[in-house]
Parts: C-alpha cells; structure tokens; sequence
C-alpha cells in the first residue's frame, strides 16, 4: 500500500519538525478498560443472577437489585466504555493530526479525574445516592466533576487540533468533535438540579419535562457515548487492520452529517404512549426511522472496507472482531428504528426486548470494537508480540456464543412478557391477570443468561490475561519513535477546485476545525430546541388536574427511599391507554398528575408491576410485610428483601431540606409547611404506625423509612381518584402546572 | 401575560414539523453535492490518512 500521495506531501524546501507520541496515556487508558470492563461486567453477573433468584441480594442493601443496576450501567458505559473511548481517541487523534497531545499534564489530569470518578460512582451508588434518572444517576457533585474532566479533555482534544501539522481532519476526528460537543450539552442540561443536600438534589424539572428531558439525554447518550466516537474508531481501526482505505470517504461525509442531524431528535420515542403529548413522540418515532438509513451507510462503508481483505479475516481476531462489531452495529441500528414504531413500541415497551436490544448493541457493537481495537493495539502499545494469538482467537469464540445465548434468551423473555401483558381470554378478561404469572416463566431464561454473561465476561479474561502476558513480555523502558511533518501551512484561499458540485465546500471545513465544531454545535442545539421550546412553552402539553397536590412532607421522604433503593428500576409508573394495561392498573396516566414530580419516576421496564396507581389497593400492613419478605405476599416474586427499611431511622433534618428545595422549585408547599416539615412527617408517621399496629403488625415504626415509603406508596395515583369528576372538569385548563 | 401564553397560541408545535421538513431537504442537498462530485482525487487521498499515519521518520529524513 502506498502512501506517497497522501494530502500534505511534502515540497523538499519545506522545513520538517520532528516529533513523538504520547503513547503513555493510551497505555494507562487501555489498561484502565480492561479493569473496569472486568468489574462492570461482574456486577452484571451478579444482578443477573439476583434476577434468577433473589437469594443472591443476600439481604445486603448495597448489593440489593435496585442499587446494583445503574452501577453495572454506569460501569459498563462510564468506565469500561468511557476509557476505551479515550484509548482511541487518544492513539488515533494524535496520529491523524501529526501532532503530540496538546499537554501531557492535562491527559494525566484526565486519565485520574475519570478514574475518581468511576471510584467515586462505585461508592456511591451502593449507598443508594442516586438521582434516579437512568445513565444520569450520579448525584451532583460528581455530575460537576464529570463536567470539569470533560471540560480538560475537550480542551486537549481541541488544543491537539490547533497545534496539528496536517490540514484535513479525518473523518474519525469529526465524530470525535461531535461525542465532545454533544456529550457536554446533554450532560449539563439533563443534570440542573437543585441541591438538597451533600449528596442529595432534585431535578429542575418535574413529571412530562423532567422526561422528555431525560430520554433526550439517554438516547443522546447512546447516540454520542456508545455511537460517534466508537464509529471514529470504526473509520480509523478497521482501515488500519485491514490495510485498505475506507471503503467510501463520501459515504463517510453523508454518515456523519446525517447522524448529527437526525439522532438528537429521536429520544421521544422512549416515551410512546406515555403522558408525553403525541406530537413529540410521533416526531421521535420519524426521526428514528430516519436513522435507518445514515445507519446503515456506516454499516455498509465499515464492511466493505474489506473488499478484497476477507481472507483476512478468516486468520485476524482483530478483523473478526471488527466485522462481527459492525454487523452487530447494523443489526442494532435496524432494530432501534423498528422499536420505536409505535405499534410495535406498544408492545415491546417495558418488556426485556428492549434489555435484549440494549445488549446486542454493548456487547456487540461496543463490546467488539473495544477488543478488537486492544488486540491491534497491544503488540504496538507494549512493543511485544500478543502473547497468544489462539486465545484471542477463543475470546472471540466464547464471546459470540455469549452474546447469542444472552440476546436469544432476553428476546425471548421480552416477547413473552409482552405477549403475557397483553393476552385476553375468550371472555374479554385478562389471560393472566397476576402479574408474577409472566414473572415465573421468565426465570428458565434468566439463568440462560447468566450462562451467555459468565462466557462473555470468560472471554474478558483471556483478553486481560493476554494483555497482561504481552504487556509482561514488553521492554522495561518503551522506545519513542521520532516522526517528522512540516508545520501546518497556511488554508489557501482555492485550495482545490470547488464549488457545489465539488463538495469543495466540505474539503474546506474539513480544515477549518472552528467552522466545522460550530456546525456540529448549531446542528446538535436547533434540532434539540425545535422540540425542547414547544415542550416547555406550551401550556396545553401538561393540562393541569385541580386534585392533584404536592407530596406530604413525609410522602417526599418515602419518595427518596424510594429513589435510593433504586425501585423505579424495576417498577414504572405510568398507565398507558392501551386496554390491557388499563384493565390491570387502572385509568391512565394523565400528565398532570406528574407535576410536583421532581424527579419523574416513570421507569423504563417492568420486572415487577406497574405502581403508578397502587396507593389504597393494598392495607398499610401489606406493604409492610412485603418490604420485610416478598414471599410472605407474593410466593413466587423475585423482589429484593428490604428488612432494613423497618429499622432505618427517618432522617428528619433530610426532610426540612428536601420540602425545602421542591419549595425553590415551585413546588406551591405553604411557609407553615416548610418549617415545619420534620413535625409534619412525624405526625403522619405516627398515625400510619398505629394502623400498621392496629391491623396486627410491628408497633413503633413510626419513625422509621419504611413507614415513609408505605406513606409514600398508597399515596401513588389517589388524588384524581379523591374526586374523579372534580378532576375531569378541571382537565383541560391550560398552563405549566408550576 | 408569560412567555407560554405567547408561545401557546402560536401552535409552536408545528415548527418541529417545519424542521424535519428543513432536515429532509439539508439531507437531499447534502447528497447531491457530495455524490455529484466528479474531482474524486481529494476523498481518495483523504481515505489514505489513517493508513500514512504511524511510520517513524527517516532517520536520513528523506535525501538518502
């Protein structure tokens, strides 16, 4: 292959500068991969066995189901994702643009700062500090502390490309612009809270917007965490391993702007039928099977990139890992428009499909791209032969049949709760109208995977101990390869023959990084705006209910319980309009019973039942057997025991800040009720423990957080039943609900 | 009178329809330029950078 007439060759009077790669860092980031995807993979495990059998929570509230779960996503996404991500980012940037990193203080400074902060997200979210809102859960000094390392990376990122030697940046270099951009946006303003305490805040936003804003956010995450930058990746590694030049540069060009421009609209699909008003679920759902297309032209470029190198394949585990990634990646992205078709939608929202969609596209697509990528660069990071080229040659193998073994289960699962959820018998009655019918027949395929998720993280192994085989058989002291360009010349005024036809215009932003970052800012930010503004100013989007009123001060306090165990994992709260749902919990949701709800607890999957109308459907004592053992109510249910509860004491000093911050958000509670919020709860305290006591339960919980959440649970979904024609008449009165 | 009274009675709402109308059209552009190009040279030589990216300098830098 040669590479003589690459652009920026060299005229012989040109002065050469001689320079060396930052290697270090990439070194510290790629090990830092392997750790943490060994640690956020284990937790996997162990949440997925608790889901096959409850015994595995063993009592323990850190390990408990609720808790675990968004440590496993945030290690999986954050840690293990997030440090291959600068693995990448860092080894090819440098490359691509002939240039060291822009300062090596700042790459230790972020390489350290992220790993407080996954140390930092491992602490925490065991203790139950979590602001609930999924891939966002970390609480807000950590959000900062997210914000000032992104802050530190953009600007070495964005340093390296001011100090760079070659005029174009490549197209891996623009999605890498387009995860720092979009990334610091959605981070921000899905994260403006109200600060409630050292380790406790309250979204700025409440029930509709606080969703809306949510799956903006984790859509977009999934969009420009686990999409972009891997596809850069895609665009730098697989040429590199297969030793051909992409496939199409132009198709790059569609891929890329098509992507920007599309994905940032389609977050609404998460919420179809839900009391988002349809006309933003309807425009999410279009714009996702716009994405279809942009998709797949990715799909198509990466694989035939190895046009005339497939025989490669057959002997590469880099290459084989590269092509499985990209066809898991095309598989996912045709999946993803076809979820968010409302009528499919209806029936795979809630379900384990959306689980099984989820993991074929992490562990296949993210999961892949990352070991290929460390296989191709362990032999040039470590200066060493790979240690053994058949175990990466069985990773691969053990991690395919994994990933089949988890995904076949899990969509199996999902489709049989779905089809479960919404079967009817020959009289017009729900087919199985107790919810843990679907829950037990689920269980044969949650030990399935278990099984595909000890082979996948099996395979993890192999590749830590074959990185740290080759890693051992590496010098004691790395060589520095010197590399020599000439400065950056100056952009001439016509630098190639242009105009529209030519698409010069591209080749020109492709030098002008400022232009180029703008564009990519304007794209991410008007298309997030057409559909941020109506959903803020529009009254008529969340019709307010006259019955509806804030939370008691102790109600409040059972809602945080409620957020710290993590119970919106598992449980939704949201009706939708579709007649089996109605039939098993109720009339639905209605948007303006959510707007004191500062966070919106919706939920996003129902491994238990829906709670959104469950306050009164059972006696106080009911709840609180259930919370002590599960089993006592409910034989069969797989939920977490939470003998705790019963003898954690109320913080009450917790209380008067919590009333307090809802207050500052508009929450409409009276002065009397912000003072006194801790001798308001106590006193609703005491009378719920003298019913628990009167219908034959424990006496003197009275100021304990179980008796906070029982307040807080048979409050869910009563207030439009207190006065369903007081309510109705009111329904269609217009303003933000504030 | 608030900023949602305003935007209330302007049906905003269709704005959002308005952009995905706009969306649609950039893309076609967007098409049409990049693959009516018949200089085709830059976007080969521009497909090369990853490929010319990670070869040590010549120690003799280049005139032996």
């Amino acid at each position: 292959m040669t590479t003589a007439t690459v652009a920026g060759s060299v005229g012989r009077n040109e002065r050469m500068e001689q320079f060396v790669y930052d290697d270090a860092v990439v070194r510290l980031f790629l090990l830092a991969t392997l750790v943490w995807g060994l640690v956020g993979m284990l937790v996997g495990i162990v949440i997925a066995l608790e889901l096959a059998n409850p015994v595995f929570n063993l009592g323990l509230p850190w390990i408990s189901f609720g808790r675990l779960r968004p440590l496993h996503t945030n290690a999986v996404i954050f840690a293990f994702a997030g440090n291959a991500i600068f693995t990448g980012v860092y080894y090819s940037t440098q490359r691509l643009l002939k240039a060291r990193m822009w300062s090596d203080g700042l790459s230790r400074l972020h390489f350290w700062g992220w790993q407080a902060i996954i140390v930092a997200a491992a602490l925490t979210l065991p203790l139950g500090i979590t602001q609930s809102k999924e891939y966002a859960e970390l609480e807000w000094p950590i959000d900062i502390a997210i914000a000032l390392v992104w802050v530190v990376f953009s600007v070495n990122v964005f340093g390296t490309i001011v100090r760079r030697r070659e005029r174009h940046l490549y197209v891996a270099i623009w999605f890498y612009i387009a995860t720092l951009v979009a990334i610091a946006v959605l981070h921000i303003f899905n994260n403006l809270v109200v600060v409630a305490g050292p380790f406790k805040s309250y979204s700025i936003y409440a029930g509709v917007q606080d969703a809306f804003m949510q799956w903006w956010y984790g859509h977009n995450a999934v969009a420009f965490f686990l999409t972009t930058p891997f596809l850069g990746m895609m665009y730098y590694f697989l040429p590199k391993a297969a030793d051909r030049p992409i496939f199409s540069y132009r198709l790059s060009i569609l891929h890329f702007w098509t992507l920007v421009f599309i994905y940032i609209w389609a977050g609404p699909h998460h919420l179809h039928y839900t009391a988002l008003p349809a006309w933003a679920s309807t425009l999410g759902m279009l714009f996702s099977v716009m994405l279809w297309m942009p998709s797949w032209g990715g799909m198509v470029n990466g694989l035939l990139t190895l046009r005339g190198a497939w025989h490669k394949v057959t002997e590469d585990p880099v290459l084989k890992f590269f092509v499985v990634a990209v066809t898991f990646y095309g598989m996912s992205t045709f999946e993803g428009p076809l979820l968010s078709i409302k009528g499919v939608n209806a029936l795979s929202h809630y379900t384990d499909w959306t689980i099984a969609h989820v993991h074929a596209g992490a562990l296949g697509w993210v999961g892949f791209m990352v070991f290929g990528m460390v296989y191709w660069l362990l032999p040039r990071l470590f200066q060493a032969e790979l240690w053994s080229k058949r175990l990466a040659e069985l990773h691969f193998w053990i991690a395919t049949v994994g990933i089949l073994l988890y995904i076949v289960a899990i969509y199996a699962a999902g489709l049989t709760q779905g089809l479960m959820w919404r079967a009817f018998d020959e009289t017009g009655r729900l087919a199985y109208p107790d919810f843990i019918e679907t829950t037990v027949r689920l269980l044969p395929m949650y030990w399935v995977r278990v099984v595909g998720g000890v082979l996948y993280i099996a395979g993890m192994v192999l590749c830590g101990v074959n990185a740290l085989m080759t890693w051992r058989r590496g010098p004691a002291r790395y060589a520095e390869s010197v590399h020599e360009a000439p400065a950056l010349r100056p952009l001439p005024a016509e630098a190639e023959p242009g105009g529209f036809k030519h698409a010069a215009w591209h080749r020109r932003w492709e030098g002008l990084p400022l232009t180029f970052s703008v564009w990519v800012a304007v794209a991410v930010v008007t298309a997030s705006l057409f559909e941020i503004v109506p959903m803020f100013l529009i009254g008529s989007n969340v019709p307010t209910i006259q019955a509806v009123h804030p939370y008691t001060p102790l109600e409040l306090a059972g809602r945080d319980v409620y957020v710290a165990e993590g119970c919106n994992n598992c449980h939704s709260q949201m009706i939708r309009p579709i007649r089996a749902e109605t039939m098993r919990y109720g009339e639905y949701s209605k948007p303006g019973e959510f707007v004191y709800d500062h966070p919106f607890l919706w939920g996003s999957r129902r491994i238990g039942p829906d709670l959104a109308r469950v306050g009164g459907k059972y006696p106080d004592l009911w709840h609180v057997r259930h919370m002590g053992d599960p089993r006592s109510t409910t034989p069969q249910s797989i939920m977490p025991a939470y003998p705790w509860l019963a003898r954690t004491p109320i913080k009450w000093s917790a209380v008067e800040r919590g009333v307090a911050a809802q207050a500052t958000l508009g929450v409409p509670y009276t002065r009397e009720e912000v003072t006194g919020a801790a001798t308001l709860a106590r006193a609703q305290g005491k009378r719920i423990a003298a019913a628990i006591a009167q219908q034959g339960g424990p006496a003197g919980l009275e100021e304990t957080e179980l008796v906070a959440l029982v307040a807080y649970l048979q409050r869910l979904g009563t207030d439009i039943k207190k006065s369903s024609t007081t309510a109705a008449a009111a329904m269609g009165g217009e303003g933000t609900g504030r | 009178m608030k900023l949602a009274d305003v935007v209330s009675a302007m049906h905003f709402n269709l704005f959002a329809q308005i952009a995905l109308v706009i969306a649609l059209a950039g893309f076609a552009t967007v098409v049409v330029s990049v693959f009516l190009a018949r200089n085709r040279e830059p976007f080969r030589q521009a497909s090369l950078m990853p490929l010319a990216d990670d070869r040590p300098a010549d120690p003799t830098g280049g005139r032996a």
